[in-house]
């Protein structure tokens, strides 16, 4: 058995050595006869990121991937919050649906919900007299960020039940209310453990904007559909890798962090 | 809601396809399971070796395939496997044709990206493992086997169950996503039945409560297995 010193430097080692393995493979490639098919898809980058030719304006691309993902956090983040505050509440009126709710939403797949969303959400509504219109985006947006808000009641919940009974049971006797207890006690110690989780779950989030493509979007996969029909055969797998590595390389950093989070709270579970 | 319309279920042929697309879809979420779960299991086996190169290996597969969409991974199988030259001859045509169909191709990339999300579930259970039952266990005289077999083995599949129920129900909610390269599944019935009918919000209404049904009898299940299993001191069952 390896000492853990030494275990990790080879660990570390054997990933510098895969990344220096596939920058020679991608020089290599390019110097022979892959150039002409990277420099196509670097021609096309631009498209792919920002949905536009020269880069400007932004009309769509990876850069729309990353505006659905935060907005739809925002609001899954909000409407995560009530439901699982819903999910915890101690009448049964409230509590029962919300779970409901709540199991209704994870259970169902993403794509499902986004494609029904699609057709459940009129063109326009009007509410108190001002008009709303649904384009693809918003519907998309509503769509992803339902099963996101449901994931994120669920990290709530788990994280405020964590947090020992035998914490309420003497801030009760210490005389705090309720709703005290939970500002003062339980929510400081709970917002430790949710924030990984909600930072895993917007890497989830991410993965997941590509499926707006059945929204018919201009996103990155949509574009990168059009790009390939225009594009001959060979070159195809260059333009799945290059828009594989943009999602990997934002959500790996955001779901790395996130492992360090969750192991630096992993210890203080009492 | 006012209005729904649902007399088009009363077609036999609707009927059959969303019955087939059921069954399509049950086929590729059990096939990929069973491929997820082997690949995880011997993926946690070669970790427990700590070999360090091979670890870094797994780690990357691992956070390859849990930082891509799953979608563009079954695109990139189901359209780049034929243009790397996997490809064989049709015995009728004589043409050049793909070596995985759709179907196949689905399997294929399901099943890595399930495995992916197996690997982190088994390894969390594995690292559950008190150390100090560990040290106990060595001092008592076991070989390195003997530990894994009679100590970390029964220990850390208790605890890993409930890990394993999220990645199989999420792993079964992936497969609708095969619809989009063309897999013949449930989605992709309710297009056609949708594209037939034009009754889009009944057709996509009743497919999303036939997958909450199928998913949480899924989780159902798996948490009757979770409590069949519970142990005293470990997890939720204590």
């Amino acid at each position: 058995m390896l000492s853990d010193v030494l275990y990790i430097r080879r660990k570390r080692q054997t990933k510098q050595a895969v990344a220096i393995l596939t920058l020679l493979l991608l020089v290599f490639t390019t110097f022979g006869h892959g150039a002409s098919q990277w420099m196509l898809v670097v021609a096309r980058l631009p498209l792919l990121l920002t949905g536009s030719m020269s880069g400007w304006p932004i009309t769509g691309g990876f850069a729309l991937n990353i505006f659905i993902s935060i907005i739809s956090m925002a609001a899954a983040t909000v409407m995560g919050v009530l439901l699982g505050i819903a999910m915890m509440a101690h009448r049964g009126w409230l509590r029962r649906p919300a779970i409901l709710l709540m199991n209704f939403l994870r259970n169902a797949p993403w794509l499902v919900l986004l494609f029904s969303m699609l057709y459940l959400l009129p063109y326009h509504a009007e509410l108190f007299g001002i008009r709303f219109d649904f384009s693809p985006v918003a519907k998309s947006i509503i769509g992803l960020s339902l099963p996101t808000a449901a994931n994120f009641a669920e990290i709530i919940r788990g994280a405020v039940q964590s947090i020992h009974a035998g914490q309420w049971e003497s801030a009760r006797s210490l005389g705090y209310s309720h709703l005290q207890i939970y500002r003062l006690v339980i929510l400081p110690q709970a917002l430790r453990r949710i924030i990984p989780g909600w930072m895993s779950l917007y890497a989830l989030l991410m993965i997941s904007t590509a499926l707006a493509t059945v929204t018919g979007v201009q996103e990155v996969v949509t574009l990168l559909r059009t790009t390939l029909a225009m594009e001959s055969e060979s070159t195809l797998i260059y333009f799945y890798v290059a828009v594989l590595l943009m999602f990997f390389f934002y959500c790996y950093p955001i779901a790395l962090l996130a492992r360090r989070l969750e192991n630096k709270t992993k210890g203080d579970a009492i | 809601m006012a209005g729904l319309d649902y007399t088009w279920l009363l077609d036999p042929v609707y009927q059959q396809w969303l019955l087939k697309g059921v069954g399509i879809t049950l086929e590729l979420a059990v096939i990929s399971s069973l491929f997820a779960i082997v690949i995880g299991l011997v993926a946690t086996l070669a970790l427990t070796l700590r070999i360090a190169w091979l670890d870094a290996l797994i780690e990357l597969f691992v956070e390859l395939f849990r930082n891509t969409p799953p979608l563009l991974q079954m695109l990139f199988f189901y359209f780049t496997l034929t243009q790397l030259g996997f490809t064989v001859e049709d015995p009728v045509t004589g043409l050049q044709k793909p070596l995985f169909s759709a179907f196949a191709s689905a399997c294929v990339s399901l099943s890595l990206f399930g495995g992916a999300l197996c690997v982190e579930a088994f390894r969390s259970g594995m690292e559950a493992v008190p150390k100090a039952t560990l040290e106990a266990a060595r001092a008592l005289g076991y070989t390195r086997l003997g530990l894994f077999r009679h100590v970390q083995v029964p220990i850390a599949s208790r605890v890993c169950l409930p890990a394993l129920t999220n990645v199989l129900t999420n792993l079964f909610k992936t497969t609708s996503q095969s619809s989009v390269i063309t897999v013949p599944e449930l989605m992709y019935a309710a297009g056609q039945i949708y594209n037939d009918t034009f009754r889009t919000l009944e057709v996509m209404l009743l497919v999303l409560v036939i997958y909450v049904v199928l998913v949480s009898l899924l989780a159902w299940g798996l948490s009757c297995l979770e409590r069949l299993f519970a142990y005293p001191g470990y997890g939720n069952g204590g």
